[in-house]
């Protein structure tokens, strides 16, 4: 009789969605309807109608924090991948013992909460910190400060993110047959063409990769910005932050947070499309 | 070209390494500013960590909402990963988009609606809730983990132990289920590590009822950067190494182990 | 009815793939049959039917006439061995041995023993303890052997064992799994797609192409008498030239290349006047002759290549553009140069006919 059940079950699709039921219910309740309710909130609260989305398209302030996201993002991303793709070159092509070492470290990194990192950077940029010490060394009596400032908060941002992009190029750096390299030397390529014609294509998923993991992430950061940043020059995680914490205006950070999602997903959506979004984290 | 890269490359190693290198003596600082290097050596912080209820208690919610995140996810993603990767179905690219999508959802969205309904439900600032939220956003890295080590499982292992005379149940039991541990393993310490660590949400829902360790950090930088802070970096940076190092440790003592049980039987 | 492991109509359809099609067969108690076949023929098809982790589409499967329709793989009582030998990882060679015995029942004092005995038996005294992953190939297989037979199954199967072994532990666990066999006793299915293997180790081999069984008989007779084209071509090598029947009493044909040629006396297939068929000469039947000879058939053909292995060559020349393949021993070779017309001659019962 119950093997007959299983049977019977097995040779359906049920069987599948039997197993995946208990999380899809729980996926459904704790984390789609706290979703919808943002949706919701932004259209309802607080009085129905469109006017939290209004503002946010038409209000200086926030256009210039959406704006202000987006720039810090790209620059974000192209630091990263500036510090990203020399040090995969040189994870790649320099001894095992050493590249272990380099990888090792940036495991650590990696793995190291973004807070403890946050914080790191609070010291070495502080006003009695080693980088001040060092430009007064050199004889700028007063140098400007540089905490929470824009640079500050980029800065930390490009280290706590850079290794997202060194893993992706180096997974697939670390794969080119280093006779390809040989042999198009062998036919002429030397420095820049080389660069162009066989490690700029070999290298570009892991680019691609790695720029829209950076910056998907940067999009919505808070933590870092919020601890280190300029107050004057939000992003705008934290103005939603601030919005639901100081001024308890849930229509107007959810709409935000609504426009935040939406942006989020036509990146990834774009991403999906051409690559496929089970490559991203894989 | 080459060489200036490799510069370019090992002056890069140094941003990442440095931050990293500044924690562990701020946290035997004897200043209560911001000050690097230290002016002086003491444990003063640590003692302060050890022995401040406002430090304790957030580090031991902490420990408790991951262990209780880990192990609920787990029940809900195994057998969720099982489904599939070994199963086709219809609908089967829905439900791995489902399952990727607390990835794809910026946390700073998920925290306006959790603390929204959450305060419905009267589950902010309690531990249930941050528990619920967490598993949420565990549930992508834990099903990566696990799906990557279940789509190596050899199915002819299965088969095998099929036509030598176990029943679906018992080949779960002896065979596949001790085969995967590793990967369960490491994929329940995904969960604990990602609920552990998780910042954004903590900081709206946990409040001061079941205030996490990273919500304690945040509104102490914010605050008054406490120079605990750097003790608490400490600590949980020796536990990021450990953790790192911890196959080595185990292989040298299991050959270490290995070497004396052989010597005792011979 | 009287046999020991009977397959009747075998059908096996996946959608609109036939994966098999009217497939009958019976084994004797104690017989090694072969299945032998290229990929996608249907032979791993058949033996995972017989092992039950398949249903087949229509037929049925019977061991001493009990039907093993509706057991599932475990109820079955048949020992397999698998391509990559699936031996538990996280188990001893011992534990690996064990372990249908623990399904069982067998209490572990008593079972390990057991254990031990069978890894004596392949040759592995001394191994019990190591760990899959610490054995070489060779060992491995020696493990899924014992594992597969521990529980003195009613059957045993064996999936391309052998694929993963270089040249000479191939040809040593050849010998190897015979011996265990014949001391055991156990009926044994063996799949190959190596035709060398299939020659050396069976008592029959049973051929499939295509999901359906070409030839079944002794490797004897399927070397020398092969019934369909695919079998002359599979096993051995054929030299493969199209013919007409003209007069199938008298066992003539005619042919394009070869010009008039008595073949031998043909059983089984029936032959008609006028029909289109293919005559098969071996190689090593063909003789290499500067002149026509007067006691055997003949025709003319220029040496195109000559390919030199030592103890044997390979001369290949054409003949009304058809290739001939011709094995001549070393010796004979140095008199030879490309481009020589000459001879190739042959005797009535070095030809045989296959239809397609």
């Amino acid at each position: 009789m119950m093997r007959r059940m299983t049977r019977l079950v097995d040779h359906q699709t049920i069987w599948p969605w039997l197993l995946l039921l208990p999380l899809a219910v729980y996926l459904l309740v704790f984390f789609a309807v706290p979703l919808i309710e943002v949706l919701k909130m932004s259209v309802t609260e607080p009085k129905p109608g469109l006017g939290n989305y209004q503002k946010v398209f038409t209000g200086a302030l926030y256009g210039k924090v959406f704006l202000n996201t987006f720039g810090t993002a790209t620059l974000v991303t192209v630091c990263c991948l500036i510090v990203g793709y020399p040090l995969a070159y040189l994870m790649s092509n320099t001894t095992p013992r050493r590249a272990m070492m380099i990888l090792l470290l940036i495991t650590m990194s990696f793995w190291t909460s973004f807070l403890v990192r946050t914080y790191a950077w609070m010291v070495l940029l502080g006003n009695n910190g080693p980088i001040i010490w060092l430009i007064e060394m050199i004889g700028i009596a007063d140098p400007p400060g540089l905490l929470f400032t824009r640079f500050s908060s980029t800065l930390a941002m490009v280290h706590i993110l850079a290794p997202y992009m060194i893993m992706n190029i180096y997974s697939v750096m670390k794969k080119i047959d280093p006779v390809l390299i040989r042999s198009a030397e062998s036919m002429g390529a030397r420095g820049g063409s080389l660069f162009r014609h066989i490690y700029l294509p070999l290298t570009a998923p892991g680019i691609a990769n790695g720029a829209v993991l950076v910056f998907v992430i940067c999009l919505g950061f808070y933590v870092t910005p919020v601890l280190l940043g300029s107050p004057r020059e939000q992003m705008v995680a934290g103005l939603i932050g601030n919005q639901i914490e100081q001024f308890l205006a849930f229509g107007l950070g959810s709409a935000m947070a609504v426009v935040l999602l939406v942006i989020t997903l036509i990146v990834l959506g774009i991403y999906h499309s051409r690559f496929g979004l089970d490559k991203l984290w894989g | 070209m080459n060489t200036f890269v490799r510069w370019l490359g090992y002056l890069f190693v140094i941003f990442i390494a440095a931050p990293l290198l500044v924690v562990v003596p701020m946290s035997f600082s004897t200043s209560s500013s911001l000050e690097f290097p230290p002016p002086g050596l003491s444990l003063q912080y640590y003692e302060k960590f050890f022995s401040d209820p406002a430090w304790l208690r957030p580090a031991w919610n902490s420990i408790l909402i991951a262990s209780a995140t880990t192990i609920l996810t787990m029940i809900l993603v195994i057998p969720a990963t099982f489904a599939l990767v070994r199963h086709r179905f219809w609908g089967k690219g829905i439900a791995n988009l489902m399952m990727m999508m607390p990835l794809a959802v910026p946390h700073i969205v998920m925290a306006v609606g959790y603390y929204s309904y959450f305060g419905e439900l009267r589950l902010v600032h309690t531990h249930l809730g941050v528990i619920l939220a967490h598993t949420c956003l565990s549930v992508p890295i834990t099903f990566l983990v696990l799906s990557a080590n279940l789509k190596g499982f050899d199915r002819t292992l299965e088969q095998a132990a099929r036509s030598l005379g176990a029943s679906p149940r018992r080949v779960f039991l002896h065979i596949t289920l001790p085969i995967l541990r590793p990967g369960l393993m490491i994929s329940a310490l995904f969960a604990f590590i990602q609920s552990f660590d998780e910042t954004v949400v903590a900081i709206f829902i946990s409040g001061r009822g079941a205030e996490t360790l990273p919500r304690k950090m945040f509104d102490s930088i914010r605050q008054e950067a406490d120079p605990v802070i750097a003790v608490v970096s400490t600590l949980l940076f020796v536990a990021v190494i450990l953790g790192l190092l911890a196959p080595q440790i185990v292989k040298a003592v299991q050959s270490a182990l290995g070497r004396s049980a052989r010597n005792a039987s011979e | 009815m009287s046999s020991y492991l009977q397959l009747s109509g075998i059908n096996k359809t996946y959608g609109n793939f036939t994966a098999l099609e009217n497939v009958d067969l019976e084994v004797e108690k104690g017989e090694f049959v072969t299945f032998l076949g290229p990929s996608g023929s249907g032979k791993t098809t058949t033996l995972m039917l017989i092992a039950g982790f398949a249903t087949p589409t229509r037929g049925t499967i019977d061991i001493e006439g009990a039907s093993l329709a509706g057991l599932d793989p475990q109820d079955r009582n048949i020992g397999i061995v698998f391509q990559n030998y699936a031996l538990f990882p996280h188990k001893t060679a011992a534990e690996n041995v064990y372990f249908p015995l623990q399904m069982r029942d067998v209490k572990r004092l008593e079972g390990m023993r057991r254990a031990d005995e069978m890894l004596d038996l392949v040759g592995l005294a001394g191994f019990s303890h190591r760990y899959p992953k610490e054995l070489s190939g060779g060992q491995q297989q020696r493990v899924a052997l014992a594992r597969a037979l521990v529980f003195e199954p009613d059957l045993l199967l064996l999936d391309e064992p052998l694929g993963a072994l270089d040249k000479n532990l191939r040809e040593q666990m050849q010998i190897e799994i015979k011996r265990i066999q014949k001391k055991l006793g156990v009926t044994t299915i063996f799949v190959t797609h190596d035709q060398t293997e299939a020659m050396s180790m069976s008592d029959r081999i049973c051929v499939f192409s295509n999901g359906k069984i070409e030839q079944l008989g002794k490797p004897l007779d399927i070397y020398h008498r092969p019934k369909t084209k695919f079998v002359a071509d599979f096993i051995g090598e054929s030299n493969l030239i199209p013919a007409r029947i003209t007069d199938a009493a008298n066992c003539k044909a005619q042919s394009n290349v070869l010009g008039d040629v008595t073949y031998g006396t043909q059983s089984g297939t029936e032959l008609r006047d006028g029909q289109e068929v293919s005559l098969v000469i071996r190689p090593e039947h063909l003789k290499l002759s500067s002149k026509r000879l007067a006691d055997r058939m003949s025709a003319g053909i220029e040496i195109e290549t000559i390919v030199n292995y030592g103890d044997n060559a390979l001369v290949i020349g054409t003949s009304e553009s058809q290739q001939i393949r011709v094995r001549v021993p070393g010796a004979d070779v140095v008199i030879l140069n490309e481009g020589d017309k000459c001879f190739i001659s042959w005797t009535q019962d070095d030809v045989f006919v296959v239809t397609d």
